[in-house]
C-alpha cells in the first residue's frame, strides 16, 4: 500500500500467506495419505482401480481451463478491457460449476458401485480429500463473485482485488492437480 | 478513565484462561489429546477409574473459570466494533461464542464429571457418558465455524485497518478445520476419528497457531488503539497512558 513498486506478487500479499498456509495444511493431509498408503499398498491399489481415470482427467481439464479463463480475465483487466475480463470471469465460474457437477456425478457413481465413505481407508481418504477440495471450490465461487462485482462498475475495478480472487482460484486448481495425481494416477 | 487498561485486563484474562484451559485439559483431566473412541465399555470404565481425581479436580476448576471467556469474547467483539463494519458483526460473534461454550466445552465437563463421580456405575452407562462427552466436545464445531467466518468477513471488509487482511484469511483456515473434524461423527478408528491424525492432531496444530496469532493481533490492536472511530494508527499513540514526564525521561 505504501509503495506499489515494492510489490512482487500479484494481488494482496495477504492472500499469498493464505495460499502458503493452506498448501501446508493440504501437504499434511497428503503426507498422512501417503504414509497410510505405504502401510497397505495392495488395498490402495485395488480400491484405486474402481475410480474412473477418465472422469479424473475430465475434472482436471475443466479446472485447468477455468484457471486459464481467470488468467485471461486478469490480463484483460490489466489492459483495461473490462468487458472481456467479465466474460472470462463468467466462463471460469461456469467451468467451476461443470467441475462441481462432474464431481457429484462421480461420487454418485462410486457410491452406486458400493464404495462409501467408510468402506475402507482408501475411500475414506478419497471422499475426504475430494470433499474438502470441493469446499474450497465453493469458497472459490465467492472469490470469482468478488472479481465479477469489481469488474461490473467503473467506480470499483480494483485490480488488486481481481488478482487476489484469481490467486485463490489458481490455488484451488493447483490443489486439485495434486489430489488428482495422488488419488487417480500414482500406482 | 483509562480505556486501554480495561482492554489489557480483557487481554490478560484471555491469556490466563488459555493457560489454565491447557493445564486442565492436557494435564489434569488428560482429555486432550482425546482417548480412543473405539474402546469397549470395560476399557472406558478403566479410563474413568485411572483419571478419577484428575477429572473431578480439573473440571471443578474449569467450572470456576469458565466466566473468563466473557472478557475474551467481549474483546473480540470490541475489535469488530472498532472496525468500519456494521455492529451486527460484533453482536453475531458475541451471541455465537456465548452459546458455543455449552456444546463446545461445558457439556463435556459436566458429563465426564458425572462419569467420574460414581466409579462403581455400570460400565455400559459409563461408556454412554464417554461417547456423549467427547462427541459433544469434538462434533459441535459449527458455532465456532460461523464465529470464525463472522470475524473473517469483518476483517476483510473493514476499512479502519484494525487487523491485517492475512489474519482475516487465517480465520478461514481455522474455520475449515472445524469442517475437517466433522467426520468424527462417523469414524471410530483411523485418521478422521475424534483422536485421529487429521481430525485431532493436524487440526490442533492449526488451532494452536490461530490462537497464538489472534492473541498477538489483539495485543497489537490494544497498543494501536486511539479510541477514535476512524482508521487505527499504525503505531501506538502512547501519550495518553504514559505520563509526559515518564515519556520524556524514557526518550
Amino acid at each position: 500500500m505504501t509503495d506499489k513498486s515494492m510489490k512482487f506478487v500479484p494481488g494482496q500479499p495477504d492472500m499469498w500467506a493464505f495460499v502458503l498456509f493452506e498448501t501446508l495444511v493440504f501437504t499434511s493431509y497428503f503426507a498422512v495419505y501417503l504414509i497410510f498408503r505405504t502401510a497397505s499398498p495392495q488395498l490402495y491399489l485395488q480400491s484405486q482401480a474402481h475410480l474412473s481415470l477418465r472422469i479424473g482427467i475430465f475434472n482436471t481439464i475443466v479446472l485447468l481451463a477455468s484457471s486459464w479463463a481467470v488468467a485471461r480475465c486478469v490480463q484483460a483487466s490489466r489492459d483495461g478491457r473490462f468487458a472481456s475480463a467479465s466474460t472470462n470471469a463468467y466462463l471460469a465460474t461456469a467451468l467451476g460449476f461443470v467441475f462441481l457437477g462432474s464431481k457429484i456425478f462421480e461420487w454418485a457413481k462410486v457410491i452406486r458401485s458400493g464404495f462409501g465413505f467408510s468402506t475402507n481407508e482408501f475411500f475414506m481418504h478419497y471422499y475426504f480429500l475430494t470433499a474438502i477440495h470441493c469446499l474450497h471450490v465453493l469458497i472459490g465461487f465467492v472469490a470469482l463473485g468478488v472479481i465479477i462485482y469489481q469488474l461490473r462498475s467503473p467506480a470499483r475495478r480494483s485490480q488488486e482485488l481481481v488478482e487476489t480472487g484469481a490467486t485463490y482460484w489458481h490455488t484451488v486448481d493447483f490443489l486439485w492437480v495434486l489430489i488428482f495425481a495422488m488419488l487417480y494416477v500414482v500406482r | 478513565m483509562n480505556g486501554r487498561r480495561e482492554l489489557w485486563f480483557a487481554w490478560w484474562t484471555t491469556v490466563v484462561f488459555y493457560q489454565l484451559f491447557g493445564v486442565v485439559f492436557f494435564v489434569l483431566t488428560r482429555t486432550q489429546p482425546p482417548p480412543d473412541p473405539g474402546w469397549d465399555a470395560s476399557r472406558v470404565a478403566q479410563w474413568f477409574h485411572d483419571h478419577h481425581f484428575g477429572l473431578l479436580v480439573g473440571f471443578g476448576i474449569m467450572f470456576l473459570i469458565t466466566g473468563m471467556t466473557a472478557p475474551q469474547n467481549a474483546l473480540i467483539a470490541y475489535s469488530m466494533r472498532r472496525m468500519s463494519v456494521s455492529r451486527a458483526f460484533g453482536y453475531s460473534y458475541l451471541v455465537l461464542y456465548s452459546l458455543s461454550a455449552i456444546p463446545g466445552m461445558l457439556l463435556m465437563c459436566i458429563v465426564l464429571t458425572v462419569g467420574a463421580m460414581r466409579p462403581d456405575r455400570d460400565p455400559e452407562l459409563t461408556s454412554w457418558l464417554y461417547d456423549f462427552a467427547f462427541l459433544s466436545f469434538v462434533g459441535t464445531m459449527g458455532v465456532f465455524l460461523i464465529g470464525s467466518l463472522v470475524w473473517m468477513l469483518a476483517i476483510l471488509i473493514d476499512k479502519n485497518g484494525v487487523f491485517p487482511k492475512w489474519f482475516g484469511y487465517l480465520n478461514l483456515c481455522n474455520a475449515l478445520t472445524e469442517v475437517v473434524v466433522s467426520p468424527a461423527w462417523i469414524f471410530k478408528h483411523g485418521v478422521l476419528a475424534w483422536n485421529g491424525l487429521i481430525a485431532w492432531w493436524i487440526d490442533m496444530v492449526v488451532f494452536g497457531i490461530y490462537t497464538g496469532v489472534f492473541l498477538m493481533q489483539l495485543r497489537k490492536m490494544i497498543q494501536r488503539e486511539d479510541f477514535g472511530d476512524g482508521p487505527l494508527p499504525d503505531s501506538a499513540p502512547d501519550q495518553e497512558s504514559v505520563p509526559s514526564t515518564m515519556a520524556s525521561s524514557a526518550s
